[in-house]
C-alpha cells in the first residue's frame, strides 16, 4: 500500500506505583479522572495512539501504561523496547516517589537506550505552600544525572492542569530531535508486526 | 500476598506466562511467581552478555565481542512457524503488538555431509540438489497432491482414506524413496523421529501443509524469529496478565505447595506467608516430586563471528540433521540468528546446536551439527532433563508443563499449553474465543 504513514512514536510512563500514571494515561485517552484510582478502570488497557499536529507535521504518540506491574515485581524489560521517550512521573506529594526516579531511570537507559527522558511531577494540586519536592530538588536530581533530562513538567490529572501541554511539547521536541530518524522509519524496517493473514486464507466457519 | 486467588502460576517460562495470560484474560484472579530476579525462566534470553559467560563458568569475555548490552542469548532456541499456534496465539491475544520479527533467510537440510535448500514447491523440488531426476518428478508429485488436498473434499484424498492408511503408505503410493522420506517427515513436517511413519497420513499432510501456509506468509522461509530474542515472548503474555489484573512477584522463593483434603491444593507458602488459591499451574522445576524425567536435551551455545558456511551468508537459519543421516534416532537441529535480530554485536551470529540424548558420551553426538559451523569462537554445553508430569493434574489441581524439548519451533510448545488448559479449565483451549482487544484498534 503505497499511503503516506503518519509517524508513531512510542512515549512510555514510568515511575513508582501510585504517583499517577494511569491517571495521566487516562487522561490522555479521553481527558477524564477517576478519583481513588480505581485500578479495574484500566484493567485491559494497554496503549493508546494519539494524533498531534505540529506545525508541518502530524505525527502519533503512542503513550503505554505499565499494567501495574511496578507494584511488588517489576516492568518487563520489553516493555521499553522500541520507546522513543520515557515519561518519569512521580507525585509532588511524595518525597519518596521521586527519590526513587534514580533507580527507574537507570532502567531506561539499560533497556531504552534512544529514549529521550522527560520528568514529570504529578498531583500538582496537593502541592501546597510548603512542598514536599522543591525546584530546588528537582533542579538538582537533573543536574545529578547528566542532563539526561530533556525537560521537566507539572501536572495535575484531578483538574487536568498541565497534561496536554505536556504531550504537545513532548511529540514536538520529539520531531525535532528524531526528524531524520523519522524519515527513515518508513524505509529502514525489514522487521515487521505478525498479523491476521487476508481473510480469503482462513477456511469460512459454517457456524 | 496473602490473599485469595483462582490460580497462582510458578515460574515465568513462556508456556507459563500464556497460561496465567489466558485465565486473567477469562476474569480469573491470577497470581503469578518467580523465584528468580527476571522474567522467562528457561525461556529468557540471557543479557548481557557477562552474564551468560559467568552462567557458564567461562572467563568474562575480551573487547571482540563488542558491548556486552547488545547481546540477548537464547537458552532453548526456537523459532516460530509465521503460520503455526504460538503465531495464532499473538494475534488472537493482541500480544503481537508487544513483538516485532524478522523473517528466518534460510532453511536447509542435511544429506551426505553437506546442506542442502529444504525444497517446498515444485519448482525447488526440480531444482533441488537432495533427489535424483526420477525422483524429483515423484517428489513433485507428492507435492502437487499435497497442495490440492482437501480434507472436507474426498475426490482430492485420491483412493487413500489419510485417516486410516500410514503415511508409510502415502510414500509409496507416489514412490518416494527413503531418503526423500526421510526429509519430508523431518525437514518439511518436522516429525522428532520416524513414529509417525505408522500413524494416520493425515498428520503430516497437515504438518506439511502447516510448513508450506507458513512459508507463502512472509516468503524465505516458513520462521519467524522476534527482535530482541525469544525472552520477549514470556514478557509479552505476562504483560497480557498483568494488564487484565494478573499480579506479579519476581525473586521470591517458593517453599512449598500447600495440600488440603485428598490431596488437592490449598496454597502456596513463602517464607511465613501463605496464599491460598483453587489450582496452581507451575514448570517442572517447581514441583520436583510431581513430575519424572523422560529424556535429556543437549544444547550447545555457539558464538560465531561469520556466517554459517554454505548458507549464502544468511543472517538466520535453520539446518535440520535427519536421524538416518547420521545413524540415531533422533533429528539434530541448528539454528542461526545474529545481530540483525539485536540479539547479538554487530558482525556476531549465535549458532544453537540440540538435540534429545541418545548415548552416554551427549557432546561427540552434537558432532555432525557443530561441523557445520566453521571456527566456533564461544561454545557452551549445556545437558539438561527433560521432565514430564506423573498426572494430568486433574485430582490435586496442580497442573504441570512439561520441559522444552529438542525441536526448533513452538509447536510442541503450544500444544502442551492447550493440553494443561483444558485439563485444568475443562474448556478446549478455543482460538476463536480468546480473542481480545487491548487499547485501541490497530490502523
Amino acid at each position: 500500500m503505497a499511503m503516506v504513514k503518519t509517524p508513531v512514536l512510542k512515549v512510555i510512563l514510568c515511575g513508582e506505583y501510585g504517583v499517577g500514571k494511569s491517571s495521566i494515561f487516562r487522561r490522555f485517552i479521553n481527558n477524564t479522572f477517576v478519583p481513588n484510582s480505581d485500578r479495574r478502570s484500566t484493567l485491559g488497557l494497554d496503549h493508546f495512539e494519539k494524533p498531534y499536529q505540529l506545525t508541518d507535521k502530524t505525527v502519533k504518540l503512542q503513550l503505554w501504561d505499565t499494567g501495574g506491574m511496578e507494584r511488588i515485581a517489576s516492568v518487563t524489560s520489553s516493555y521499553y523496547k522500541f520507546a522513543e521517550a520515557a515519561i518519569l512521573v512521580f507525585s509532588l506529594d511524595n518525597a519518596s516517589s521521586f527519590h526513587v526516579l534514580s533507580q527507574h531511570l537507570l532502567d531506561i537507559v539499560t533497556y531504552a537506550e534512544n529514549a529521550k527522558i522527560f520528568l514529570c511531577g504529578n498531583k500538582s494540586d496537593l502541592e501546597g505552600s510548603s512542598p514536599q519536592v522543591t525546584d530546588a530538588d528537582i533542579e538538582t536530581f537533573c543536574e545529578q544525572c547528566h542532563n539526561l533530562i530533556s525537560t521537566t513538567y507539572k501536572t495535575s490529572c484531578k483538574n487536568g492542569t498541565g497534561i496536554e501541554e505536556m504531550f504537545t511539547d513532548i511529540a514536538m521536541q520529539l520531531v525535532e530531535s528524531n526528524r531524520s530518524r523519522i524519515e527513515l522509519q518508513t524505509l529502514d524496517h525489514n522487521s515487521f508486526k505478525i498479523s491476521n493473514p487476508d481473510p480469503v486464507d482462513e477456511p469460512s466457519c459454517s457456524c | 500476598m496473602d490473599e485469595e486467588y483462582d490460580a497462582i502460576v510458578l515460574g515465568t517460562g513462556l508456556k507459563e506466562c500464556i497460561l496465567s495470560g489466558m485465565l486473567s484474560v477469562s476474569g480469573k484472579k491470577v497470581l503469578h511467581i518467580d523465584r528468580n530476579k527476571y522474567y522467562g525462566g528457561e525461556s529468557a534470553s540471557i543479557t548481557p552478555l557477562e552474564e551468560l559467560f559467568a552462567k557458564f563458568n567461562a572467563p568474562a569475555p575480551d573487547e571482540t565481542y563488542g558491548r556486552g548490552r547488545d547481546w540477548n542469548v537464547d537458552l532453548i532456541p526456537k523459532l516460530l512457524m509465521a503460520n503455526g499456534l504460538l503465531v495464532k496465539l499473538l494475534i488472537h491475544t493482541g500480544v503481537t503488538r508487544y513483538l516485532e520479527f524478522k523473517s528466518v533467510e534460510g532453511s536447509y537440510v542435511y544429506k551426505g555431509g553437506k546442506i542442502s535448500k529444504v525444497p517446498v514447491d515444485q519448482k525447488e523440488a526440480l531444482a533441488s540438489d537432495l533427489m535424483g531426476m526420477f525422483e524429483k518428478r515423484r517428489f513433485r508429485n507428492f507435492l502437487i497432491y499435497v497442495q490440492d488436498f482437501q480434507e472436507d473434499d474426498a475426490k482430492t484424498w485420491k483412493d487413500l482414506d489419510p485417516n486410516t492408511a500410514n503415511m508409510q503408505s502415502l510414500y509409496d503410493k507416489f514412490g518416494l524413496d527413503k531418503n526423500t522420506q526421510d526429509f519430508t517427515g523431518h525437514a518439511l513436517a518436522l516429525y522428532l523421529n520416524d513414529n509417525y511413519l505408522q500413524q494416520p497420513a493425515i498428520q503430516t499432510i497437515r504438518r506439511i501443509k502447516l510448513y508450506s501456509d507458513s512459508l507463502a506468509r512472509y516468503g524465505k522461509s516458513p520462521y519467524l524469529y522476534p527482535m530482541y530474542g525469544l525472552g520477549e515472548l514470556p514478557q509479552g503474555f505476562a504483560r497480557l496478565s498483568a494488564i487484565y489484573g494478573g499480579t506479579y512477584m519476581l525473586d521470591k522463593p517458593i517453599d512449598e505447595i500447600v495440600l488440603g483434603e485428598g490431596g488437592k491444593v490449598v496454597g502456596v507458602r513463602s517464607g511465613n506467608e501463605i496464599a491460598k488459591c483453587k489450582q496452581v499451574y507451575c514448570d517442572p522445576s517447581y514441583v520436583p516430586d510431581r513430575v519424572r524425567k523422560k529424556a535429556q536435551v543437549i544444547r550447545c551455545i555457539c558464538l560465531l563471528d561469520h556466517p554459517i558456511p554454505n548458507t549464502k551468508d544468511a543472517l538466520s537459519t535453520q539446518i535440520i540433521i535427519p536421524q538416518k543421516q547420521v545413524g540415531r534416532h533422533s533429528d539434530i537441529y541448528i539454528s542461526v540468528v545474529s545481530y540483525t535480530h539485536q540479539v547479538a554485536a554487530k558482525g556476531w551470529f549465535i549458532a544453537m546446536v540440540s538435540t534429545t540424548v541418545e548415548t552416554n558420551d551427549p557432546e561427540s553426538e552434537i558432532k555432525p551439527g557443530l561441523d557445520l559451523l566453521g571456527p566456533i569462537r564461544q561454545k557452551f554445553v549445556s545437558v539438561s532433563d527433560y521432565y514430564e508430569p506423573i498426572d494430568d493434574g486433574t485430582q490435586s489441581q496442580i497442573f504441570i508443563s512439561e520441559s522444552y524439548d529438542a525441536t526448533t519451533h513452538f509447536e510442541t510448545t503450544c500444544l502442551d499449553v492447550i493440553k494443561i488448559y483444558k485439563y485444568g479449565t475443562g474448556e478446549d483451549f478455543d482460538f476463536s474465543k480468546v480473542k481480545v482487544e487491548l487499547g485501541e484498534e490497530e490502523q
